[in-house]
């Protein structure tokens, strides 16, 4: 026996209801209820419980949690990574005649894409992953059930902090990467150098470099640096959230979320990253009309 | 009407709707999702309850009936499948019933593990939804922990992580958090589950307490039927998917129903 209730929306017309079953459509899958737990957490600033002085403690807190102690591995893979880009830029591109370009495919790899894209694979698998176990313990022990009963929203709780504290680290964590990729990454370089008894033949000097990089480096460079590391960090977090707050009462779906929440999250960069490069992409096919 | 703390009626429940709304999902997809009765698949079903202000109520019941279920239900947290609930005379509609809507109405819920956040102090657990809530000034919510913490005897653990404390003291802190939101409903899920007989008769005068002292709608899940007698309040009993009148202990010692073969046998033996 079955009874089917006969709701407000059912009597809409039909233009409101292709909308309604739309929005349906999309609050159904993952990725249309995460961007709405990201709206949420969005607006949960507003909300009028705010408190300036536990909120910011919160959220610097979570700052130090996700970018201080994820800052020695970084470094180090920051360092070696330039390393690597800086020595295969200079055998290559003198190799094959573009030596002119060195400044600005160093800035293209390093700052402009694989820079932000390893920073957030970095805080992806260590804060992420944290923040989802942390997380998800809380769902497990009825913990994020008990804030909502006492009347504190869960959301503005546990997920606008992170939110907000990812965003700033991964900006922070950024431009030290880029940073220590290029200082580092050129000491390093010169050591390789020094230690294969090839200085005569490279010339690779700091003042060489650097012109070469600030030549390259654009107005546009500069708004991405800012604007790929905010949306990074705000799909980690609101990733990582997502799935530790979808976990159903029950322990082994702990560890299945958070390699959710780290594979997925690097599929999203990725994804973002490439919806992204598309400014590049059309910006260039403006150049090319212009040039004819 | 005007001093009802709690009605419910014909409320139903499908085993489906038990994992309850979750926060990660939008609480408006619960709302649109095509409503389903089959009573071969509801765990609840055609339950109705009306409490008084200041009245103590049991839900008592073999575990697996769906008490903490309907407790849930109550407190928001888990979406009805069909059915009103009234509190304290006003009715929220379906779509708004949500656990942070039914705690702006001073419902507050004790779970059966206490449920403290496990990375504050005990002090900052009761003071949490205080200042969350900016109840007051700094004086006056730390004057607030600290008449809770007396309340509750836990004023010497103040300053303990919740894992230091036993299950007995940690439950006594829920119980002093909840308090400290100054509820006018307040559901306790076992609140003597797994305690010693000794804490069990500790807590039972603490209940009764709060109930003489602030005149606080109580409304006990648990298995344990002696505290409706100790209480001395009315038990129902969720017994083949429904709720049974509330009535006193004595009665339900007495009668001739099943519940009461079931379930009181060994109490009418003993004494």
């Amino acid at each position: 026996m079955k009874i089917r209730i006969r709701r407000n929306w059912q009597r809409f017309t039909l233009p409101a209801r292709a909308f309604h079953l739309l929005g349906l459509f999309l609050l159904r899958r993952p990725f249309g209820q995460q961007i709405a737990l990201f709206c949420r957490a969005v607006a949960s600033v507003f909300s009028k419980n705010r408190n300036l002085k536990t909120d910011s403690r919160n959220i610097i807190m979570q700052t130090f949690f996700t970018a201080v102690e994820i800052f020695p591995i970084l470094f180090i893979v920051a360092t070696l990574f330039g390393t690597i880009v800086i020595i295969e830029v200079i055998s290559m591109m003198s190799k094959i005649g573009f030596a002119d370009f060195v400044g600005s495919m160093i800035v293209v790899v390093i700052i402009r894409e694989l820079g932000p894209i390893l920073t957030a694979f970095l805080i992806a698998g260590r804060s992420g992953s944290s923040l989802t176990t942390y997380i998800g313990s809380m769902v497990i022990n009825s913990e994020v059930d008990a804030l909502a009963t006492m009347g504190v929203n869960p959301i503005r709780f546990l997920v606008m902090p992170s939110l907000i504290g990812g965003c700033i680290a991964m900006f922070i964590m950024n431009i030290f990467f880029s940073a220590s990729a290029i200082f580092a990454g050129y000491l390093v370089t010169k050591g390789a150098i020094i230690i294969t008894g090839n200085m005569m033949n490279i010339q690779l000097t700091w003042s060489y470099l650097s012109t070469e990089i600030l030549n390259a480096i654009t107005l546009t460079d500069f708004i991405f640096t800012i604007l790929k590391p905010l949306a990074f960090g705000a799909i980690i977090t609101t990733n990582a959230c997502y799935q530790a707050l979808n976990i159903q009462r029950d322990v082994r779906q702990v560890p299945k979320a958070v390699s959710r929440s780290v594979i997925k999250s690097f599929l999203y960069v990725v994804v973002a990253d490439v919806i992204l490069s598309i400014f590049y992409f059309v910006d260039y096919m403006n150049n090319l009309s212009t040039l004819i | 009407m005007f001093d009802e703390a709690l009605r419910m009626e014909d409320i139903h429940l499908a085993y489906n709707d038990l994992v309850g709304a979750m926060f990660s999902k939008p609480r408006i997809l619960g709302y649109f999702r095509g409503v389903e009765m089959d009573p071969q698949k509801e765990l609840i079903s055609n339950v109705n309850l009306s409490v008084m202000r200041g009245e103590t109520v049991c839900i008592g019941g073999p575990s697996g009936q769906g008490k903490s279920a309907l407790l849930r239900i109550i407190a928001g947290l888990t979406r009805p499948t069909r059915g009103n609930i009234y509190y304290f005379g006003e009715y929220i509609p379906p779509e708004k019933l949500t656990a942070l809507e039914v705690a702006k109405r001073q419902v507050g819920m004790v779970f059966q593990n206490g449920a403290l956040i496990s990375n504050l102090k005990v002090r900052d657990n009761i003071a949490l939804p205080l200042r969350y809530h900016k109840m007051g000034t700094a004086s006056e919510i730390e004057d607030k922990i600290n008449m809770a913490m007396d309340l509750m005897r836990v004023r010497d653990e103040a300053d303990l992580y919740p894992h230091m404390l036993s299950t007995g003291m940690q439950k006594r802190v829920a119980i002093a958090r909840s308090w400290a939101m100054d509820p006018k409903l307040l559901l306790m899920d076992e609140p003597t589950a797994g305690l010693d007989n000794y804490n069990r008769r500790n807590l039972l005068p603490l209940i009764d307490n709060m109930r003489t002292l602030f005149k606080t709608t109580i409304l006990i899940v648990t298995h344990d039927l002696m505290i409706s007698k100790e209480l001395d309040c009315n038990i129902c009993f969720l017994h083949r998917k429904t709720l049974t009148e509330p009535k006193p202990f004595e009665y339900w010692l007495n009668s001739d129903t099943d519940i009461s073969k079931e379930l009181f046998r060994d109490l009418r033996t003993s004494g």
